[in-house]
Order: structure tokens, then sequence, then C-alpha cells
């Protein structure tokens, strides 16, 4: 139930921007709790994405810059974007270089909120 | 399609127009669906983005036209010694100076179609210095730009094939994808691509190619049965399995919901052959055939 209500919210956030590829759910401990990242390895991501937002949290610590908002990881052939949600779970999504990276930021608020709902 | 033969053309026109005329130098901020930034020099279009088409990088590197080390070489030596980028991979011969200008034109004029066919909320012009990446230069005339888009969007509104809605997303007919059959002339790759989940923009961008000449390509591939929409193919599926269900054989068709069905397909594959359809770059090594030195 709450995984297809999870999978109902990663695609309602896919309608709404322009340019993401696949999204996916993990744990904080990197373990993936839902995917829909039509062909990625899903362990591999969650497991990537959960060490990645906890590096950059340390970082954004270190730097005494206060909260950290997301991790944005840019490449030649796209975007990796991990949001905390909540203190147990990441969101994971992946877009193509058109990606509307500012509509994502305003629109992924929504849905962060949504899943910590889910999960409880 | 309603709209589409209007679509934005009308504001659109409206905000390049009084550029134009007043000979603008600066930005054009287009805010809508999917919206984007105009840049203008004297008046004239230099460069165009918009998340809606994809602009003449990606053409460049998604086509394997241009290596990416080489690419970026270009890119961080034209930042280096502030020289532009298009002057970059001129010299380097990464580009012909003639090739360059027609795919600048050519993303450009993808992209002015794009906002055409999209939504105009609102536009504001913002003189100043432009700095867009690859430039035009000279830039082209708005007008022609609006004409060819107005030419474009009734082409697609007349088209015996019509073109599915720009939100749908498309997926390879059942049988299209015959082991060991080749249908050529792109048709496989766009049928790899096609996995229920892209749109025709998606495509244009995992393609390398132009959002109307992708446009065009579904829509004969959907005109030939090869292609169709994600909705379609989950009412025809729907359909199967109630005609199953009432025959007594409905046991499994509640789990059935169309996007397990097509994940448990593609899991069925061996990981590499899923290889096209992932983000280049992105947790997979890059294919041999860019060449790439290293």
């Amino acid at each position: 139930m709450t995984d297809d209500a999870l999978l109902a919210e990663m695609e309602a956030l896919r309608e709404r921007v322009t340019g993401i590829t696949g999204s996916a759910v993990a744990s904080r401990d990197g373990l993936n709790i839902r995917e829909d990242t039509g062909g990625l390895d899903p362990d591999n991501l969650a497991a990537l994405s959960a060490s990645a937002l906890s590096l950059a949290q340390r970082l954004a610590s270190e730097a005494g810059q206060g909260t950290l908002r997301e991790t944005v990881t840019r490449s030649s052939g796209g975007y990796v974007v991990v949001y905390a949600i909540g203190a147990r779970a990441v969101l994971i999504l992946i877009g193509d270089e058109g990606l509307d990276l500012a509509r994502l930021h305003r629109e992924s608020r929504g849905t962060v909120e949504s899943i910590e709902k889910l999960l409880g | 399609m309603t709209g589409a033969e209007d679509g934005s053309v009308g504001p659109l026109r409206e905000a390049l127009m009084v550029c134009a005329a007043s000979g603008t130098s600066g930005v054009l901020r287009i805010t809508g669906d999917p919206g984007g930034t105009i840049h203008l020099t004297g008046g004239l279009v230099t460069a165009v983005e918009t998340t809606g088409a994809p602009g003449p990088e990606v053409l460049l590197l998604r086509s394997h036209r241009v290596t990416e080390s080489r690419w970026d070489a270009a890119f961080a030596a034209a930042a280096t010694r502030g020289r532009p980028l298009s002057a970059e991979l001129i010299a380097r011969e990464i580009v012909g100076a003639g090739e360059l200008e027609a795919l600048l034109l050519t993303a450009m004029a993808d992209a002015i179609f794009v906002l055409a066919s999209g939504t105009v909320d609102e536009y504001r012009a913002e003189p100043g210095p432009s700095d867009g990446g690859l430039l035009l230069e000279p830039g082209a005339e708005a007008a022609g730009l609006l004409a060819e888009a107005t030419r474009r969007i009734k082409v697609l509104a007349s088209s015996p094939v019509p073109a599915s809605d720009r939100r749908e997303r498309l997926v390879a007919a059942p049988g299209a994808v015959r082991p060991g059959v080749r249908l050529g002339a792109g048709q496989d790759e766009i049928l790899a691509l096609a996995d229920g989940r892209r749109t025709t923009r998606d495509l244009a961008f995992a393609l390398g190619r132009g959002v109307y000449a992708t446009t065009l390509r579904l829509a004969e591939m959907q005109a030939a049965g090869l292609l169709m929409t994600a909705s379609a193919a989950a009412a025809s599926r729907s359909a199967r399995q109630a005609g199953h269900a009432a025959a007594g054989g409905g046991q499994e068709s509640g789990d059935e919901l169309p996007r397990r069905k097509g994940l448990a397909a593609r899991a069925a594959l061996p990981r590499r052959a899923s290889a096209v359809r992932a983000p280049r770059g992105l947790l997979r090594p890059r294919s041999g055939r860019d060449g790439n030195p290293g």
C-alpha cells in the first residue's frame, strides 16, 4: 500500500518537473525502499546516495553553512540530486541535461514532506 | 492537441518582436511551460536555452559527433583564456565554422519551436551583457525563427499522422522488438529507449536530436504500429486482463499493475542490455563508441 503511494508521489514529481528520468527512495543506511529508475541498479544508487548525502552534510557543517538542502551532482550526461527525507530516508532523482533544477527545488519540497508522512 | 495551432506563437512573437524592434542586447526570460531564456545581441537571437529542447552541447555530445574529452578541453581553455567557446571549438578543429553555425541555428530553431508549442505565462527583457555558452554570431532574425516555428506547428497539426500529446510517454508496441530483427534507420535505438517512461522531449535528449525531428519520427513509428502511448498500452493491457479474468484465469491479474509489469520484464534482461537507457556517464563505464582516449 505504502509502496504504491510512494511510487505515486515519485511519478507525480516526474510529471511536474521536466527532465526527471528516474527516482528512488532509500533508507539513510543505504537500502533501497522504492525505485522507478528504469534500468539503473537501485541498490548501488541507494547505497551511494545515502553516503553522498551524509558526506555532504558533514561538509556543510564543516564549512559552517548550516542545514544541508540537497546535494547535486552534475555530469556531462545529466544530474543526480539527493534530498534528505527526515532523519531516516533519502529521495534520489536522476535527470537528463535539460533537468529543470529550479523547478525541481521548488516542487520537491512537497514531495519530500508527503513521503516523510508515508514512511511514518 | 487543442491549442497547438496557436500555442504560444502569439505571446512569444510579441516578446521577440519588441526586442527585435528595439535592438535589445541581453536576455529575454520566458516563464511558462517549458519556458526558457533567449539571448539577444542587437535584437538578433544568438542562443536559446530551454529545458524543453536539447541545446547544441547535447546535440554534439549525445550524437557522438564530438568526444567529451575534446569538448571539456575546449571548454576549459575558453574559460581560462576568456575566449568564446565557439572560437575555441573551431580553433581546435573540433567542429568546422560552417558546421557549428548550422548546428547552432538548428538547435535555436528547435528551441523556439518548443517555446512556441508550449505556454508562456510571462516574459521579461533584461538588457545587459549576454553570458550564454555557445552564441551564434551574428544572430538570427527573430521573424525568421518565428515563421519557421509557425510552419512546424502547422505541419504537425495538419499531418495525416498525428503526433501524440507532448506529455504522453511512449512505449514500444507489443511485438515491435523481435530478437535478431533490426529495423534500421535508428528505429531500433528509439524502440530500446521508448520504455513507457519517456516523453518525446525525453527521447530527443536521449537521442541527441531535435524535438521537432524526433516528433516527426515518433509519429511515423506510431503510424507504423511500432510505438504507442503508455496510456494506450495500459488501456489495452487492462482490457486484455479484464477479458482474461472473465475467462476465469485472473488469479494474478491483481499484481499486474502496468508499471510493475514493465519493470519486471526489463529486470529479466541482462543488465548490459539496458545500458542504452541509462543516462550517459552515470554509474557505468563510458561507451567505447566515442573513442574517448581518456
